[in-house]
């Protein structure tokens, strides 16, 4: 009788390991920078584990300002998180060049992917192989303070202004304490509009095309019309401080600033009240609406424990379900469409003008700096040149001329 | 009494390890074992790893897996095809040229040693002047010390950033020296020949609090007789600082220099924050192309063989200093 007992214990705690083992959650831990302060990864997990009973998510924290050395690191070391978020091109390039990342065509192939993202994944697609997916693109716009504006009685930007009249508004705004513009001390708020044409690239050793631009930006720190460059760095001065003191008119930056503009004008640590967003411009001969951006993505380890259900997530985070999410916190997803503008335009805090609404779908996206092996080493040389041409040690030409030989000699090698 | 030599041919009984011996012997090893441990884990290894680093191409700074390419980053940072080719079309000096002006590890290199070249007779002089002055019963001689020292301990930060805005266009620095006569009035950190200035203005003024009070200690280590008998020889005082402090000085000029040579071989911060590394390459160090290298560009081998650059030059200097010890430190 006892035996009998003890066989039929047995059984039911070995029943019940198998039970509880069925109903055990799948933890997914995904690597991302910033966790706490980054807005949008807590609400795509909330949202994900809300329709995904039995999925948890788990982040493990990078700090974003050495987000690729220390991933490289944490892979190089045979890390097995699942899913690994993509800061820069050059980062996922690397680490899918030393066999990290996998590939998602298969599963692409069988879900039929890739619809919204016109065209902006194949920054992410190398010799074929789609190895990450993007859920994020900041593309530029231009933001603008209306109550100057209003007070300067100056029509606002609209989203097909071209470049000269943007010189012109800012130079009108300019005066008594305020700033028409404010160009931001990188080379991209600077002159890396040449790429909005679709055909001129940061890597491809030809630098011409930013003439124009650097002469425009100089041009508006003659006329008093925006802060100079050399003040700027020795200042040290961020461009949201600067836009948020409210003496700035125009700023073309990054579509994350939304967020940012959003909060601190609701914490009152911004200067600002009434505010909108324009296209950037464009040159005669480009199309209104044109842009550039950034994206952020995806990768799943190819060591990862759970690869069917970290493509799940990607799926899901990539999506038009998981990008009215992200669009939800502020951010700009990859994924483009009138439902995700909706639900953008809709934020608390967001301008309500039609204008603003319309600048949501830009006509086309180029990518900052394309991926390519010696884009970080041309970015370093372009950096150094700007620099030089900016604090006005060269001329433009020169500095042109120097950006043209020192990538064309790395090319070469 | 003549003691008994013991003879040569005689070996010496093998050591046997007492127990007492043996657990002494454990205790001195597990008093060094945390250092070396250390030591070991974030200097030894790494250092050995970075030596062969620098034969790979490594994209994510892992050793294995990557590929051995032998001195092909070694090539590749003195750009030697291109500087080779200019020698021939040119001569040797026309290369030499090439590689300090244009190739990138030649234009760090030139401008550390030019920085470190200036930067440590200036501290040096500072220091001692200040000692000297200091050293003497004046009001307030304390408090001066303290604050002479204190940038040495501040935030380096900090300290950039206000010398940022004090060196900038209509900052007070251009004030006082448009007030003296001159007409320069730009920004430091944004003109090609003054951003070095700006450096070197900010290295000195940081670490002569710190060699000050090293040549304070000194300076009451020289015997006040041997001031006494200068002065009864008829010595004035500069003769006297001359011919007995510099040279009581000695073994303490001898550690500064050596300690500030490789300190200015090794700057990163002051760089990074005040300048970072512009305009142009005008401020481009040895080792902020070794952060931008590695941890911008992402090229690991590369970054490792211009540590190993720095290492080398870093060690033929402390080879030299060294063997120079006896003259100059001992005399």
């Amino acid at each position: 009788m006892k035996k009998l007992f003890a066989l039929a214990m047995a059984m039911i705690m070995a029943l019940s390991m198998v039970s509880f083992a069925a109903a055990e959650d799948t933890t997914l831990t995904i690597v991302a920078w910033d966790v706490n302060t980054t807005g949008y990864l807590t609400a795509q997990k909330e949202a994900y584990e809300a329709s995904h009973p039995g999925v948890k998510i788990e982040y493990i924290d990078v700090s974003s300002q050495d987000y690729d050395v220390k991933v490289g690191a944490m892979l190089a070391a045979g890390d097995t998180s699942d899913i690994f978020m993509i800061k820069t091109v050059p980062g996922l390039m690397n680490w899918n060049d030393a066999g990290y990342a996998m590939s998602l065509n298969d599963y692409i192939a069988a879900s039929n992917y890739l619809s919204g993202f016109v065209g902006m994944e194949t920054n992410y697609n190398y010799n074929g192989e789609q190895v990450a997916l993007p859920f994020r693109s900041d593309f530029w716009v231009l933001f603008y303070n209306k109550t100057l504006f209003d007070n300067a009685g100056v029509a606002y930007p609209t989203n097909d202004m071209t470049w000269e009249e943007y010189k012109e508004k800012a130079i009108a705004m300019s005066g008594n304490g305020v700033y028409g513009a404010h160009n931001h001390t990188w080379l991209s708020a600077c002159v890396n509009w040449a790429v909005c044409d679709g055909v001129n690239t940061l890597i491809d050793g030809e630098y011409s095309d930013l003439a124009y631009f650097y002469q425009l930006v100089q041009d508006l720190e003659d006329a008093g019309a925006c802060m100079p460059y050399t003040e700027i760095t020795a200042s040290g001065l961020h461009y949201s401080g600067a836009f948020g003191n409210g003496n700035i008119a125009m700023l073309p930056m990054g579509y994350w600033y939304v967020a940012t503009l959003i909060n601190n004008i609701k914490s009152g640590d911004y200067n600002v009240s009434d505010w909108g967003i324009a296209a950037v411009p464009h040159k005669e001969d480009v199309k209104a609406g044109s842009t550039f951006g950034n994206l952020t993505g995806a990768m799943i380890n190819k060591k990862a424990k759970n690869p069917d259900a970290a493509w799940d997530y990607i799926s899901w985070l990539c999506s038009e379900e998981g990008s009215k999410v992200t669009a939800g916190t502020g951010n700009r997803p990859a994924w483009v469409s009138e439902g995700v503008a909706d639900v953008m335009s809709s934020v608390d805090g967001f301008p309500q003008d039609e204008n603003s609404k319309a600048a949501l779908l830009p006509s086309y996206v180029a990518i900052e700096i394309p991926g390519d092996p010696n884009a970080s080493a041309i970015s370093s040389i372009l950096g150094e040149e700007h620099s030089a041409i900016m604090t006005r040690e060269i001329s433009i030409e020169e500095g042109i001329e120097e950006m043209n030989d020192r990538v064309q000699e790395l090319l070469a090698k | 009494m003549a003691q008994n030599a013991p003879a040569a041919s005689v070996r010496p009984p093998k050591h046997r390890m007492g127990r007492l011996e043996r657990k002494n012997t454990l205790v001195a090893l597990s008093f060094i074992a945390p250092n070396f441990i250390g030591f070991a884990i974030f200097t030894l290894i790494p250092v050995v790893m970075s030596v062969v680093m620098s034969f790979m191409d490594s994209k994510t700074g892992a050793i294995f897996g990557a590929e051995w390419v032998g001195f092909a980053n070694y090539q590749d940072i003195f750009n030697v095809a291109k500087v080779s080719s200019k020698m021939a079309d040119g001569g040797f000096l026309a290369g030499l040229s090439y590689f300090f002006n244009r190739v990138d590890l030649g234009i760090a290199l030139k401008n550390t040693v030019f920085y470190t070249i200036v930067t440590v007779p200036l501290t040096l002089m500072c220091s001692i002047i200040l000692a000297l002055v200091l050293n003497r019963a004046v009001k307030g001689a304390v408090a001066f010390r303290a604050i002479l020292f204190f940038p040495y301990v501040a935030s380096m930060v900090a300290i950039c950033v206000c010398w940022n805005f004090m060196l900038m266009k209509d900052g007070p620095i251009n004030q006082i020296l448009m007030s003296l006569g001159s007409d320069f009035n730009k920004s430091w950190t944004a003109d090609s020949t003054m951003a070095m200035w700006a450096i070197i203005l900010v290295s000195v003024w940081r670490s002569m609090g710190y060699y000050m009070v090293i040549y304070l200690a000194a300076l009451q280590g020289v015997p006040r007789e041997l001031y006494e008998a200068a002065t009864v020889d008829g010595a004035n005082k500069w003769q006297q600082f001359w011919s007995v402090t510099l040279p009581q000085l000695r073994p303490t000029t001898f550690f500064a220099s050596i300690m500030l040579i490789i300190g200015c071989f090794k700057i990163y911060d002051t760089v990074a924050i005040m300048t970072g590394g512009g305009p142009g390459r005008a401020t481009k160090m040895l080792v902020t192309y070794i952060y931008d290298t590695a941890f911008m560009q992402f090229k690991y081998g590369t970054a490792s063989a211009i540590a190993m650059v720095l290492l080398v030059i870093v060690l033929l200097v402390t080879v030299i200093q060294f063997s120079m010890e006896k003259k100059f430190a001992n005399d």
